[in-house]
C-alpha cells in the first residue's frame, strides 16, 4: 500500500485548497507554478493511489484516516478512504483536474488568478467528493465544488451566461436539497448516531430501514441525484449550462463533479435501501430509455451549436449509467462505475476540443465551419479520437462499460437492452456528423472568411498536453480494463451484491425477460419471476 | 517461440506499427511507409509460419470480470482462421506493396499507412478471435479503420460523406450483431467458439433463428448485403488499393468468415434467409454493374454481386437433408463459401489493384470511356488484369471457375430457383467484365490521359503478377487443399451432375462475354453501346442504383431530420420554457433562502450556505445550545 509520510487523500484534498488561496494572495508571477502544484499534486497522488490499490480488499477502504472536527455530536467526523468504487473516481477527477487546470492556464481569461483560484477550490472539493467515507462530507465536498461551478459561469461563462448560470443554480440547489433530506432521512431513521458510510452500513444490515421508508428515502435521493446526473425530463440545465459554462468547468463539471449523483446511488443508496431500489427502477429505466438515450439521442442530432451537442450527448450516455443501476446487479452496477469514469475522461477531451474549435473558427455553430482538418490536422485527428471513444468504440475506455450495462440490461429487460442498443446508431450518427462538418469537406463561406482574417493554427502544445493526458487515459483503460474494473467487481461482488440482491425480487421492471431458456440458467430466477408488465 | 506468442506477434506488430507511426512519423511519410510495409512483411512471414507449422490451438486470457459476466481475449487457431489468417496477411502485404508506388506522391502518405496498419491490425483480430465478443471488438475496429482510409482525401466532400455513411451503415448492421451477441450470452452462459461448439456437439443449442439472423445482422453490415449495401460503392472515394485490401479482398469478407465461425449455431430457418439475401444481393448488383462509367463502380458492384455468391452458399450448405434424418448438414455451405472467399481474395484484389494501375497510369482518370488502348501501354498490368477477367468470368482452368462451379453445384442440388437466378448472375458477370476489359484495353486511346498512359513502377507492377499467378493456381487442389486443409474436403463436388454444370458455366460465360465483346467493339467516349441501341434500357439499368440510395436519404432527410427537430422544438418548448418557469416559481415560494436566489447575486448563496455551515457547526458542537 501507500508507503507516503503523509495521508495522500488529505493531501490531494488540501493542496488545491491551499493553492487557491495562495494565488490569491501572491503576485501574479507566482499563479502558474502554484496552479501546477495545486492541480499536479492531486493528480500525482491520485495515480499513486491507483497504483497502489490493494487487491483483495472486498468492500472496504484503503488509505482510511479520520479526523475529528468537532462535530461529534452529530456523528460526523472527516473519515477519508477509498474502496473499490471511489478509487477509480478519485484517480478521474486527479486527471480530468490536472486537464482543466493546464487547459485554463493556456486560456488567458480575463482575471486568469481568480479564475483559477475557483478552479482550485472545485478540484480541492471533487478530491474530497470521492475520498470522503463519511456522507457529511461527502455532501460538503460536493457543494465546495458546485459553488465555483456557479460564479465562473455568471463571470466567465458564454452567450445566455446570465440565464445559465441561474437555471444551472436552481437545478443543481434542488437537486443537492432533495439529496440532503434524502440523507438526513437515512441518517435519522437509521438509528446510527453516525454519518459514517460504514457504520451507516453495519447498522441498516442489521436493521434494515422500513420498506415505506426506503421507498420515500430512495425517491428523494433517486431524483435528487438524478437532477444532478440529468435524469429525463430533469436534464436542462445541462445543455444550457455548459453551452455557457467556460471550458475548464465545463471539463471538470461534466467530467467529475456531475458524477457525483451517480456515485451517490451506486455507493450508498443501493446498498442501504434495496428495497426502496427495487421499487423505482421500472420507472428509472423507462425513464432512462426513453427518455435519455432515444429522445434526447434525437435531440443531440438537431443541434447546430458544437458545444450544445456535446452537452445533449453527453446527458444521452448518462441515461446507460441510469439503465445499468436499473439492473441492481454487479454487472450492471460496475459497467456504470466503468462508465463514469470513461465518460469522465472522454466528455472533458470534448469540451477542451470544442474550445479549442472555436479559438479557431470563432463560432460554436456546425453550419459555419467545415474543412478544418486542412488547417488543423492534429486538432482532427484528437476530434475523431475523442468522438470515436465518446460513441464507445472498443479500444476506448467507453467501450467497456457500455458493454457491460448492455450485457447486464439482458437479463434485466430485452426491450430497454434494445432501445439501448440501438443508442449506439444515434451517437454514431450525430458524432460522426460533427466531426465531418467541422473538419471534412470543403470550408464553408463563413469560415473561409474567417479563417482569411486569421490563418488558423494547429493546435499548439499547451492544448496538446491536456487533450493527450485524457487521451491516453482513455486508451489505457481501453487496453487494459482490467486497471480498474477489478477494483469495482470486488467492491461491488461481496457485501454489495448480498444488499442489493435483497431488494431485487421485489423490483418492478417494465419489459422485464421472459424466464431465460438457458442451458445454465446464471440469471437469478425470482426475478424473472417477478415478471410484471407498467405502461 | 511458441504458436500462441507468434500469434500474438502476429497481431501486435501492425499495431505496433500504427502506434509509432501516428506518435512520430506524422510528417515523415517515407518512413512511415517503411516502417508500415516492414511490419506487414514480417507478420506475412510469421504468418505462414504458423498456417505451415502445423499447430491448431486455442488459448485466452480473461480481460474483463464484473460479477458473473467475463470476457475473454483468446486465440482459436484452426484450419479456418488459418484459411483467413493466409489470405489477409498474405494479400495484405502485396497491397502494401502496391501502395508504396501507387500513393508516392501523397503528401498524407503517414497517415495512409498508418490507416492501414491499424486496419491489419484490427482484421487479424477478427481472424484469430475465439469468442463473439472480441469479433465485436475487432469487428467494430476495422469499421473504423475503414473509416478513416475512406475519409482519406477528407478535403473532398464526397469522400467525408462517404466515410460517415460506411461507419453508419456498418453501426446499423452492427446494433443487430451485438444483440445477437448478447442474446447468445444469455442463453447459453458462453459466447466462446470453442465452448458453443461443444454444447452444439452435446446438442444444447436451443433450435432458435433468433441469435443467427441477428449475428447476420453484423454480416449484412460488414459484407455489404442487401438491404445494407449503400456502402460499399460510396466507399470507392478511398485510395484504390484500400479498395482492393479492405472493400474487396477481406474486411467485406469477414461477415462470411464470420458466418461460418459460428455454422454450427445455424437453423434451416436462418439459413433459407441468408441464402435468399446472398442470392437477390447477388443478381442486383450484377445488374448495377452493368451500366456503369466508373472502372472501381463496376469493380465495387462486382464485389457485391460476388459476395452475395458467397453469402448464398453458406445459406444453400443447409438444403442438403440426409437420408437417414431429419438434420441437416451446413458444411458443405461452409466449403464452398470460403472457397470462393479465398479465390475471390485473389482475382479481386488483382482487378483492383489492376484498375489501381490503369488509373494511376492515366493520371487519376476513373471513367472508362475516356481510356481504350492502354493494352499496348501497359502489357503487365493488361496481361494480369486479363488473368483476373479469366478468373472472375470462370474461364476454365482458372480459380474462379472452381469456385463458382461449387455453389453453382450447390444450387443445382438444392434450389432451382437460386440456381437459375445464380446462373443469370454469372450472365452479367461475364458481361459487365468483358465490357470493361474491352473499353479500358482495347481501341483507341479516347483521351489525352489515356493517350499518355505509362506503365506503373516495380512495386505495383509485382503485386500484379503474384497475384495474378494465384488467381491462375488457386483453385487446383494442390494449392487450395494445403492451404485450407480438411476445409477442402468440404467443397461439394459430384460426379453426376459435373457435365449440366460444366455446360451451364461455360454456357453463361461464353454468352455473357460474347455479347459484351461484340457489343463494345467500337466504344463510344460519351455513348453506352446499350444507351445506343436501347436508351430505355440503359435507362431502366442506371436507374436501378438510385431506389435504395434515394430511401435513405428521404429517411434522413424527411423522417430522421425532421423527427429529431420536431423533439428539439419540444425539448426547448415544454421542459426549457414551461417546467423549468414552473420550478423557478416553486422555488420562489419555497422562502427567503431560495428568493435571495432570485435575486440573481450568486454571493448571496454562498453567503447563506457559509451561514448554514456555521449554524450546524456550532449547533454540533455545542457552542449554540
Amino acid at each position: 500500500m501507500s508507503e507516503l509520510p503523509f495521508d495522500p487523500l488529505l493531501v490531494a484534498i488540501l493542496s488545491p485548497l491551499c493553492a487557491a488561496v495562495l494565488i490569491l494572495l501572491a503576485p501574479q508571477r507566482f499563479s502558474a507554478p502554484l496552479a501546477w502544484l495545486g492541480f499536479g499534486l492531486p493528480a500525482l497522488l491520485a495515480l499513486h493511489t491507483w497504483y497502489h490499490f490493494p487487491s483483495g480488499l472486498g468492500g472496504d477502504y484503503a488509505f482510511a484516516s479520520e479526523y475529528g472536527t468537532g462535530l461529534s455530536r452529530f456523528g460526523i467526523a472527516l473519515h477519508l478512504g477509498l474502496n473499490g468504487i471511489s478509487m477509480p473516481l478519485f484517480a478521474l477527477a486527479g486527471i480530468v483536474g490536472l486537464a482543466a487546470g493546464l487547459y485554463a492556464l493556456q486560456s488567458g481569461a480575463e482575471r486568469l488568478r481568480l479564475y483559477l483560484a475557483l478552479l482550485l477550490v472545485m478540484q480541492g472539493g471533487l478530491m474530497g467528493v470521492f475520498a470522503s467515507v463519511d456522507v457529511f462530507f461527502f455532501y460538503f465536498f460536493h457543494e465546495l465544488a458546485l459553488i465555483p461551478t456557479f460564479i465562473m459561469v455568471g463571470i466567465w461563462g458564454g452567450r445566455d451566461r446570465h440565464y445559465a448560470a441561474m437555471k444551472l443554480t436552481i437545478y443543481l440547489t434542488l437537486g443537492a436539497m432533495l439529496t440532503l433530506v434524502g440523507l438526513i432521512a437515512v441518517y435519522v431513521q437509521s438509528g446510527a448516531q453516525s454519518f459514517d458510510l460504514i457504520a451507516l452500513r453495519a447498522a441498516l444490515t442489521a436493521q434494515p430501514l422500513a420498506e415505506t421508508v426506503q421507498h420515500y428515502a430512495f425517491g428523494l435521493l433517486l431524483f435528487g441525484f438524478g437532477i444532478l446526473v440529468s435524469l429525463w425530463p430533469l436534464h436542462t440545465w445541462a445543455p444550457l449550462g455548459y453551452g455557457a459554462a467556460p471550458s475548464s468547468a465545463a471539463m471538470l463539471h461534466a467530467g467529475v463533479l456531475k458524477k457525483f449523483g451517480l456515485y451517490g446511488l451506486v455507493q450508498i443508496a443501493l446498498p442501504l435501501m434495496p428495497f426502496g431500489a427495487a421499487k423505482w427502477v421500472g420507472l428509472l429505466a423507462l425513464l432512462a430509455a426513453l427518455g435519455n438515450v432515444l429522445v434526447i439521442g434525437f435531440v443531440t442530432m438537431a443541434q447546430r451549436d458544437l458545444k450544445q451537442m456535446v452537452g445533449y450527448s453527453s446527458v444521452m450516455h448518462m441515461g446507460y449509467a441510469f439503465l445499468g443501476l436499473a439492473c441492481l446487479s454487479t454487472v450492471g452496477a460496475g459497467g456504470v462505475v466503468l462508465l463514469m469514469v470513461a465518460h469522465g475522461l472522454s466528455v472533458a477531451l470534448m469540451f477542451l476540443l470544442a474550445t479549442s474549435v472555436h479559438q479557431r473558427t470563432q463560432t460554436f455553430d456546425m453550419e459555419q465551419m467545415g474543412g478544418l482538418a486542412q488547417r488543423a490536422p492534429v486538432l482532427a485527428a484528437f476530434f475523431v479520437a475523442a468522438t470515436m471513444a465518446g460513441i464507445g468504440l472498443p479500444g476506448f475506455a467507453n467501450f467497456w462499460g457500455e458493454l457491460s450495462i448492455f450485457v447486464a440490461l439482458w437479463s434485466f429487460s430485452p426491450v430497454f437492452t434494445v432501445v439501448a442498443v440501438a443508442g449506439i446508431i444515434l451517437s454514431a450518427i450525430y458524432g460522426l456528423r460533427a466531426a465531418a462538418r467541422v473538419f471534412f469537406g470543403s470550408p464553408t463561406a463563413e469560415f473561409a472568411r474567417v479563417a482569411e482574417a486569421q490563418a488558423p493554427a494547429d493546435l499548439r502544445w499547451a492544448e496538446r498536453v491536456p487533450a493527450l493526458l485524457l487521451l491516453a487515459a482513455l486508451l489505457f483503460i481501453g487496453f487494459w480494463p482490467k486497471s480498474i474494473s477489478e477494483p469495482v467487481n470486488q467492491a461491488l461482488s461481496g457485501s454489495w451484491a448480498a444488499a442489493v440482491d435483497a431488494g431485487a425480487p421485489a423490483a418492478a421492471i417494465p419489459f422485464s425477460a421472459p424466464a431465460p431458456v438457458a442451458v445454465d440458467a446464471a440469471a437469478p430466477g425470482a426475478r424473472a419471476a417477478a415478471f410484471t408488465a407498467v405502461d | 517461440m511458441t504458436p500462441v506468442q507468434q500469434a500474438l506477434l502476429v497481431l501486435l506488430i501492425p499495431l505496433i506499427s500504427a502506434v509509432v507511426i501516428a506518435l512520430f512519423l506524422r510528417r515523415r511519410g517515407g518512413l512511415a511507409t517503411g516502417v508500415s510495409v516492414a511490419a506487414a512483411a514480417a507478420l506475412a512471414v510469421l504468418s505462414l509460419g504458423l498456417i505451415f507449422g502445423g499447430t491448431r490451438f486455442e488459448s485466452s486470457v480473461e480481460w474483463l470480470r464484473l460479477g458473473d459476466f467475463s470476457l475473454s481475449l483468446g486465440f482459436l487457431f484452426d484450419d479456418l482462421a488459418a484459411l483467413m489468417l493466409f489470405v489477409v496477411s498474405f494479400v495484405g502485404f502485396f497491397i502494401h506493396l502496391f501502395s508504396v508506388g501507387y500513393m508516392h506522391d501523397d503528401r498524407a502518405r503517414a497517415r495512409y499507412f498508418g490507416g492501414l496498419s491499424i486496419f491489419m491490425f484490427s482484421m487479424l483480430g477478427i481472424v484469430l478471435a475465439d469468442n463473439l465478443f472480441m469479433v465485436f471488438i475487432f469487428w467494430e475496429l476495422v469499421g473504423f479503420s475503414s473509416y478513416l482510409l475512406i475519409n482519406h482525401y477528407h478535403e473532398k466532400q464526397s469522400a467525408a460523406d462517404a466515410s460517415k455513411k460506411a461507419f453508419i451503415a456498418n453501426r446499423v448492421g452492427d446494433f443487430g450483431f451485438l444483440l445477437g451477441i448478447i442474446l447468445c450470452y444469455a442463453t447459453y452462459g458462453t459466447v466462446n467458439l470453442g465452448e458453443l461448439r461443444a454444447l452444439d456437439e452435446s446438442s444444447a443449442v436451443v433450435a432458435a433463428s433468433a441469435i443467427p439472423l441477428l449475428l447476420f445482422c453484423g454480416a449484412l453490415g460488414k459484407s455489404a448485403q442487401m438491404p445494407l449495401h449503400v456502402w460499399l460503392p460510396d466507399a470507392m472515394e478511398g485510395p484504390t488499393p484500400v479498395s482492393a485490401l479492405i472493400h474487396a479482398a477481406t474486411m467485406v469478407a469477414a461477415g462470411i468468415y464470420m458466418l461460418c465461425r459460428v455454422e454450427f449455431l445455424m437453423v434451416p430457418e436462418a439459413l433459407n434467409v441468408i441464402m435468399w439475401v446472398g442470392t437477390i444481393t447477388a443478381l442486383y448488383a450484377a445488374l448495377c454493374a452493368v451500366a456503369h462509367r466508373d472502372i472501381k463502380k463496376v469493380l465495387a458492384y462486382s464485389t457485391l454481386s460476388q459476395i452475395g455468391y458467397m453469402v448464398a452458399a453458406f445459406g444453400l450448405g443447409s438444403m442438403i437433408v440426409n437420408d437417414g434424418g431429419p438434420e441437416t448438414i451446413i458444411e458443405a455451405g461452409v466449403g464452398a463459401a470460403m472457397f470462393h472467399l479465398t479465390t475471390h481474395a485473389f482475382f479481386k484484389a488483382l482487378l483492383f489493384l489492376g484498375a489501381g494501375s490503369v488509373i494511376h497510369g492515366c493520371h487519376h482518370e476513373q471513367d472508362m470511356p475516356k481510356m481504350g488502348g492502354l493494352a499496348r501501354k501497359m502489357p503487365i498490368t493488361f496481361a494480369t488484369f486479363t488473368l483476373g477477367v479469366f478468373a472472375i468470368i470462370g474461364v476454365p482452368g482458372l480459380a474462379g471457375f472452381f469456385s463458382k462451379d461449387a455453389i453453382l453445384l450447390l444450387a443445382y442440388q438444392n434450389n432451382g430457383a437460386v440456381f437459375a437466378i445464380l446462373a443469370i448472375s454469372a450472365v452479367l458477370t461475364a458481361f459487365y467484365m468483358i465490357r470493361m476489359w474491352r473499353i479500358v484495353f482495347f481501341g483507341e486511346a479516347r483521351s489525352e490521359a489515356a493517350a499518355q498512359a505509362h506503365e506503373s513502377g516495380l512495386s505495383m507492377t509485382v503485386p500484379l503478377l503474384v497475384l495474378a499467378v494465384l488467381a491462375v493456381i488457386g483453385g487446383y487442389t494442390a494449392v487450395y487443399g494445403n492451404l485450407a486443409g480438411p476445409l477442402a474436403n468440404l467443397i461439394p463436388h459430384s460426379e453426376a451432375a459435373h457435365g449440366v454444370i460444366l455446360v451451364t458455366s461455360l454456357a453463361v460465360m461464353l454468352l455473357g462475354g460474347g455479347l459484351a465483346w461484340v457489343l463494345y467493339r467500337r466504344p463510344d467516349a460519351k455513348d453506352d453501346a446499350i444507351a445506343q441501341k436501347s436508351p430505355a434500357l440503359f435507362r431502366q439499368l442506371v436507374a436501378l442504383q438510385r431506389p435504395f440510395d434515394a430511401a435513405y436519404g428521404y429517411y434522413v432527410a424527411k423522417v430522421q431530420q425532421r423527427f429529431a427537430m420536431m423533439l428539439n422544438f419540444f425539448e426547448k418548448i415544454f421542459l426549457s420554457g414551461v417546467i423549468v418557469r414552473g420550478a423557478a416559481s416553486l422555488v420562489g415560494l419555497v422562502g427567503l433562502g431560495a428568493r435571495a436566489l432570485h435575486t440573481g447575486s450568486l454571493h448571496t448563496y454562498v453567503y447563506w450556505f457559509l451561514l448554514g455551515v456555521a449554524l450546524l457547526w456550532a449547533i454540533a458542537s455545542g457552542v449554540l445550545f
